[in-house]
């Protein structure tokens, strides 16, 4: 069920019951390849890695599956559901995390659960929102404004936040940038219950041991294509890092200091 | 460009210039004088169809947006684009030669009468078009917004013409028209005409060159940039890194 | 209630709660319009400007103070990106436009409650002739002032300057509601003719359209 190479190569799944499937995905902005003939197969419950150096299109592919963005060649199912045609139903079963916490700085971290709650139309919102505050480890602080919050703080409430409609499939737009160590391990320890759950999760990281142990699957954009596509145990490291180092040299994980 | 089609264009060219030198023969000494305005007035045969076709112009903007937001191919929102810059530079000439006959008239450069009002604040709706186009990056992202103000403006344009109209207009009256007046100000359209399509299809032109230029260059020269992630030690750049980065970081 | 209008209110108590909390926007922008009916008062002194006047002073009041209402109600959804996850709820976009355009129509009335008076005042505008055609003249304005204003800020906002783009979009295809407004008060209170006809119309008309166009629109400039 999981793509073993870096040419496309279809599973024999029952297309509906895959949670992405990207066909000749493409996208052109102002006349600039971003993404070339991504095809792209993803099963419920997989945890999916993308990484890549900058510029290599992993956001722009990440704003296409949230629907954000529309592709400019090719396909996109999610769930079996055309994206530009059941745009609205696929973004129901869809929730997103970015770098920024997509909340409102002014409003408590309860009140801003409720409203997306209630935006989503959510059975009982106040308790889903408490529920979900409990989850993340944050409801002691409900009751406080989201400016007074660390940044570790705001990314765990923006993740109850992406939860709040029960999502199957969970987006994120490198989770841990600006996180301290506790932060990054909370949101860790998170994005591993969301996958025992049972969620489908596409994460786009930079930092490659982390991808490593976290995720199930690791994909590497190259220049707008995908340029490997492995199962994150059986995943060449040093060769992974050699790709995003631009070298031919294969460097070692050893090699790289931590600070 | 071929040598036929620069052959057709400066033919077209200079049936423009031409054309206009018979009409200005045609106003010089075939049409009278007017009763109380004397000579001065004659400017009229030219201010009212480049007025029209100004008009002309910013209804193309308008149409060509719809068709853009519509089938979101480039080249209509280069139209559209075009036909504001001729807008503009149209709406300037209505401007000056209203203000010139104000003052040949009327004894004033300026007065606050709906004609000059109305020139005024549609002069200024379609510059600001042209500088909201220059403040957008992208070439996508402006195109849209573009096509969005282009076609608020246009809808603006008989509410301008409308309010104008509330204003105390201290000249009022129009001119009676002799039937040699008439047929002067009716050959005067085919001139004037012709020079403003001949403008907006130039800078289409222009437009699409100048993008396609833009377009071959980004496929020649993509502008990719490797980066080495960060590692402790220069030696771990392996020589070939260093090349491919070219030192640069 | 239909879950439209439940949307609806949803956002634009959002939008009025934000305010309250930070009473960033409505400060700035009350006192930015107090300043500018002061500054022109003194500048213009008695004389000419005194009477009707002052529906010209309230106009230019009502634009600076009005465009900086509609760039910080947007920028409330930009600051950490709010508008992306807006965007992926079940919420149509022409709502999201209504629902912005209400917050900055309660945002305008409260600063017109406070600068009318002011511009009545220091202009010594008797306004008993017709309190309500002053009223509902100036309130028409300004509901299409708000129409553009809405759909233009959010334009602007997607774009990396600001600076006064704003006001330049808004000022030349706002005109025409300064113009039959100003003219539609003179003719009532300086002649005494009743208000109608074309300047009602204009009003009326740059309202309806506007709004429809802007509603219509909306989705296009939305940026996440």
């Amino acid at each position: 069920m999981i793509a073993l190479s870096s040419s496309s190569s279809f599973t024999e799944t029952n297309p509906a019951s895959l949670a992405v499937r990207a066909v000749g995905l493409g996208k052109t902005i102002d006349e600039r390849s971003v993404l070339k003939s991504i095809e792209l197969s993803i099963a419920g419950g997989e945890f999916v890695a993308i990484l890549g150096i900058n510029g290599a299109g992993k956001t722009t592919l990440l704003k296409i599956l949230a629907t954000l963005m529309p592709p400019t060649a090719g396909q996109l199912q999610l769930f079996g559901l055309d994206v530009c045609r059941h745009a609205g139903e696929a973004r129901a079963r869809l929730g997103l995390i970015g770098h920024q916490s997509m909340l409102y700085r002014d409003l408590t971290a309860r009140e801003n659960l409720e409203l997306f709650a209630r935006l989503y139309g959510v059975e009982a919102p106040r308790r889903r929102a408490e529920e979900l505050l409990s989850i993340v480890g944050m409801i002691d602080r409900a009751d406080d404004a989201v400016k007074t919050f660390s940044r570790g703080m705001c990314q765990r409430v923006s993740i109850a936040r992406a939860l709040v409609h029960e999502p199957d499939l969970v987006l994120a737009d490198e989770p841990f940038a600006g996180l301290d160590v506790p932060g990054a391990a909370a949101v860790e320890r998170l994005l591993s219950d969301l996958h025992m759950a049972g969620k489908t999760i596409v994460m786009v990281n930079h930092d490659v041991l982390q991808s490593l142990r976290l995720a199930e699957r690791v994909i590497v954009l190259g220049a707008g294509t995908i340029a490997i596509d492995q199962p994150a145990r059986v995943a060449d490291a040093p060769g992974i890092l050699a790709e995003l180092a631009g070298t031919d040299r294969r460097i070692q994980p050893e090699e790289i200091v931590m600070i | 460009m071929s040598s036929v089609q620069g052959k057709l264009v400066r033919s077209y060219w200079i049936a423009v210039a031409l054309l206009f030198a018979a009409d200005l023969v045609l106003i010089i000494h075939y049409t009278p004088d007017e009763r109380s305005m004397g000579a001065v007035q004659k400017i009229f045969y030219l201010h009212l169809p480049v007025a029209i076709n100004t008009f002309l112009a910013c209804l193309t903007a308008f149409v060509a947006s719809i068709a853009y937001l519509w089938q979101r191919k480039g080249w209509w929102d280069e139209l559209a684009a075009a036909a504001a810059r001729v807008a503009v530079q149209l709406c300037a000439v209505v401007l000056a030669t209203g203000m010139i006959w104000g003052r040949a008239a009327w004894g004033v450069w300026w007065t606050w009468s709906p004609r000059l009002t109305f020139s005024l604040i549609l002069f200024f709706l379609y510059v600001v078009y042209l500088v909201v186009r220059s403040s957008v990056e992208g070439r996508e992202r402006r195109a849209i917004i573009g096509s969005v103000y282009a076609i608020i403006a246009f809808l603006d344009v008989p509410l301008v013409w409308l309010s104008a109209r509330l204003l105390p207009d201290i000249h009022p009256g129009s001119i009676q028209l002799e039937p040699a007046m008439k047929l002067t100000l009716m050959a005067s359209f085919v001139p004037v005409t012709l020079l403003a399509a001949g403008l907006v299809v130039t800078r289409f032109v222009l437009n699409r060159t100048s993008s396609a230029a833009a377009n071959s260059d980004q496929a020649n020269n993509p502008r990719e940039i490797r980066t080495a992630p960060f590692v402790a030690g220069a030696t771990l750049h392996g020589p070939k890194a260093i090349r491919q980065t070219g030192g640069a970081l | 209630m239909p879950l439209v209008a439940q949307q609806f209110l949803l956002l634009v108590g959002k939008d009025l709660r934000i305010e309250a909390r930070s009473r960033q926007t409505i400060g700035l922008v009350i006192v930015l319009g107090l300043l500018i009916v002061v500054v022109l008062g003194l500048g213009l002194g008695g004389g000419a400007a005194v009477g009707f006047g002052a529906t010209v002073v309230l106009w230019v009041a009502y634009l600076f103070s009005g465009v900086l209402c509609f760039e910080k109600t947007m920028a409330v959804e930009r600051s950490e990106s709010a508008l992306a996850a807006l965007m992926l709820t079940p919420i149509s976009r022409g709502t999201l436009y209504l629902a912005k355009l209400t917050s900055n129509l309660a945002l305008m009335a409260a600063v017109a409650l406070v600068i009318t008076p002011a511009g009545v005042l220091f202009f010594s505008f008797d306004l008993s002739a017709a309190p309500f055609t002053f009223t509902a003249v100036m309130a028409l304005g300004i509901v299409g002032f708000a129409a553009i204003g809405t759909l233009f800020a959010a334009v602007v906002s997607s774009t990396r300057l600001q600076g006064g783009l704003l006001a330049m979009m808004i000022f030349p295809v706002a005109l025409p509601l300064v113009i039959a407004s100003t003219q539609l008060l003179i003719h009532q209170f300086r002649d005494g003719l009743p208000v109608g006809g074309l300047g009602l119309g204009v009003l009326v008309a740059f309202d309806a359209i506007f709004l429809t166009a802007s509603w219509l629109m909306f989705e296009w400039v939305l940026e996440p």
